[in-house]
């Protein structure tokens, strides 16, 4: 778990970070998200230790990064951008060293280089010199780096930056992978890698917090409404149809539109109070099947990332940055 | 304990590194030639006392611009390419990061002194009658020392700058001021800064150990600073963090 609060940092005249607050929770994949100069990097080398805030602070798996720096450098794995490394290191030599740092030595470091080396599948670049590795490769290595000690919390800068479409996609499924039973915070601009590896999404412009929470329910728009597609055979079954759609507990309104082909949209909004919305869906799916009609779509509606990312970037962060004192850490 | 491992592996990838850079191959033939010529030069003369004494009271002039060209890759390389991001995210302190750097830059230099050694064996097979071998080893102790205090006067100013050619210029105009000041500049001083200078002096505690004396206030004295500047350059670290 990682808390972070009140962050303030200036690098000069300018606020790199102005009161940002927000959380990942544990098990989940957390995406860090903002456009250049938003605060994303300097998010990070907070987080990380690299460096300090001016004010606020971050804790993480509970012990707080200004008074216990120490375990909390050793409870995270970290990959910076662009996984800069020693290019005149062997991949194995380069492992060796990172879990010496991190305190592990003899079978220990043995086995730790092992398994990192084959999670990561670098077993047959392990002797090659990490400057003549390819793009993709390099980054392998700095994801080796980052889990060599198995830290239960992931640090990840970029981690698709600069690979092909198909160096990404194995990306995405190591870091899946690696997100198994810990903590994943991952910056990256590439939204549409956002939304299919992260369960939740921190949006920061101009060095404030935009937008937090489960990306599910960022993308439906934070209303409870489901989209229903369906062709009816006669116009008088669809009226029907929506007629009892209206009557069903707990929906509050269901606005029509017709599509081409004879095919209905509705979006239905409900209260979630009275009906979830599993039993909705339940409901109006047996209803429309009574009406004989051909459902072609029953879920939630849900925007891109790119589309929700665009329009808070049109909104601009909150005019007040969150002003608290440091002090509540304790 | 787990400190000290730590530096010990940093100080093992730095030592390494520096063989599989140019600059340290480099460096390794500049000392070794600055050596060779001076042997030649001063210390392979007919007729004259079989000893290293020009070398060593030379020693000082001739690390100037080696000390440098070790040092300065040591932290402004890492913050040039990135990759001090890592080693300063990891769970080591400023002051043993620094301790790090350091122990691999002097067991370069150490490296570095080895390969003078063969000169000290052809002066043993061609000296008739031998050379006394207390002098040589009081100055190669003198030389080790000396290297090291330019190493972290080095390793400092590798704190301030990203770039390696400020890093090695910066360090080698303060250790040319330095000298220049505590001899040259010493007599044109006031009285009381001429003390200071006079304390500071380096050449004049060379000279002791090159006639074989070994005085402890002179080891001391590049003890402590070697010392201070490690940790100055440990504190300049911590203060990266802060800014």
């Amino acid at each position: 778990m990682i808390e972070v609060r009140h962050l303030q940092k200036s690098f000069g005249r300018v606020h790199a970070l102005s009161g940002v607050s927000f959380a990942v929770p544990p098990g989940q994949v957390t995406g860090l998200l903002g456009s250049n100069g938003a605060g994303k990097s300097t998010t990070i080398r907070i987080i990380t230790g690299y460096t300090s805030p001016d004010a606020g602070w971050v804790r993480v798996g509970g012990a707080l990064a200004s008074h216990d720096a120490m375990r909390v450098r050793r409870s995270i794995g970290y990959l910076p951008e662009s996984a800069p490394t020693y290019g005149e290191m062997s991949v194995q030599s380069l492992l060796r060293f990172r879990a010496s740092l991190q305190g592990l030595r003899g079978k220990a470091r043995k086995a730790a280089v092992g398994r990192a080396i084959d999670t990561c599948v670098l077993g047959s670049v392990r002797r090659r010199r990490v400057g003549q590795l390819s793009k993709g490769y390099k980054q392998r290595v700095g994801l080796a780096t980052a889990i060599l000690h198995d830290p239960p919390v992931l640090v990840l800068d970029e981690p698709s930056n600069g690979l092909d479409p198909s160096q990404i996609t194995e990306t995405r499924s190591l870091i899946r992978r690696l997100a198994e039973g810990r903590t994943v915070l991952v910056s990256s601009h590439i939204l549409p890698e956002i939304e299919r590896t992260c369960d939740r999404v921190v949006i920061l412009a101009q060095g404030r917090l935009c937008a937090e929470g489960d990306l599910k329910e960022l993308l439906a728009g934070g209303e409870h409404e489901l989209v229903a597609e369906a062709r009816f055979a006669t116009p008088a079954s669809r009226a029907v149809a929506l007629d009892a759609a209206k009557a069903i507990d707990g929906v509050q309104r269901v606005l029509p539109r017709e599509m081409d082909g004879g095919v209905a949209r509705w979006r239905v909004g409900f209260d979630p109070s009275t009906i979830t919305e599993p039993e909705l869906r339940h409901t109006l799916g047996a209803l429309l099947a009574k009406a004989g009609a051909e459902v072609r779509l029953l879920e939630r509606e849900r925007v891109s990332l790119e589309h929700l990312f665009l329009k808070l970037m049109e909104q601009g962060p909150p005019s007040e940055p969150e002003a608290k004192p440091a002090e509540d850490a304790a | 304990m787990s400190s000290a491992r730590v530096a010990w592996a940093i100080a093992r990838r730095e030592f390494a590194s520096l063989f599989r850079v140019p600059v340290g191959w480099l460096v390794l033939a500049l000392y070794a030639g600055l050596w060779g010529g001076m042997f030649v030069q001063f210390v392979l003369v007919p007729g004259a006392p079989a000893t290293l004494r020009p070398l060593f009271a030379t020693a000082a002039w001739l690390m100037l611009p080696i000390a440098p060209a070790i040092s300065m890759r040591l932290v402004s390389d890492e913050l040039r390419t990135g990759s001090y991001e890592l080693v300063a995210t990891s769970p080591a302190s400023d002051f043993v990061l620094a301790m790090g750097k350091f122990l691999g830059a002097g067991l370069f230099l150490l490296a570095m002194l080895v390969g003078t050694l063969p000169l000290v064996g052809v002066l043993l097979v061609v000296s008739d009658p031998m050379p006394d071998v207390g002098p040589m080893l009081a100055g190669y102790l003198s030389v080790t020392l000396l290297g090291v205090l330019f190493l972290s006067v080095g390793l400092l100013a590798s704190t301030l700058t990203a770039s390696q050619t400020l890093s090695f210029l910066g360090a080698m105009m303060a250790l040319f001021v330095w000298l220049l000041a505590t001899t040259a500049g010493r007599s044109r001083a006031p009285e009381g800064v001429a003390e200071v200078l006079a304390m500071l002096a380096i050449t004049d505690r060379l000279e002791g150990f090159a006639k074989g004396v070994i005085d402890t206030g002179d080891v001391a004295f590049f003890i402590v600073l070697t010392g201070w500047f490690v940790l100055a350059a440990s504190v300049c670290l911590s203060v990266r963090r802060w800014s």
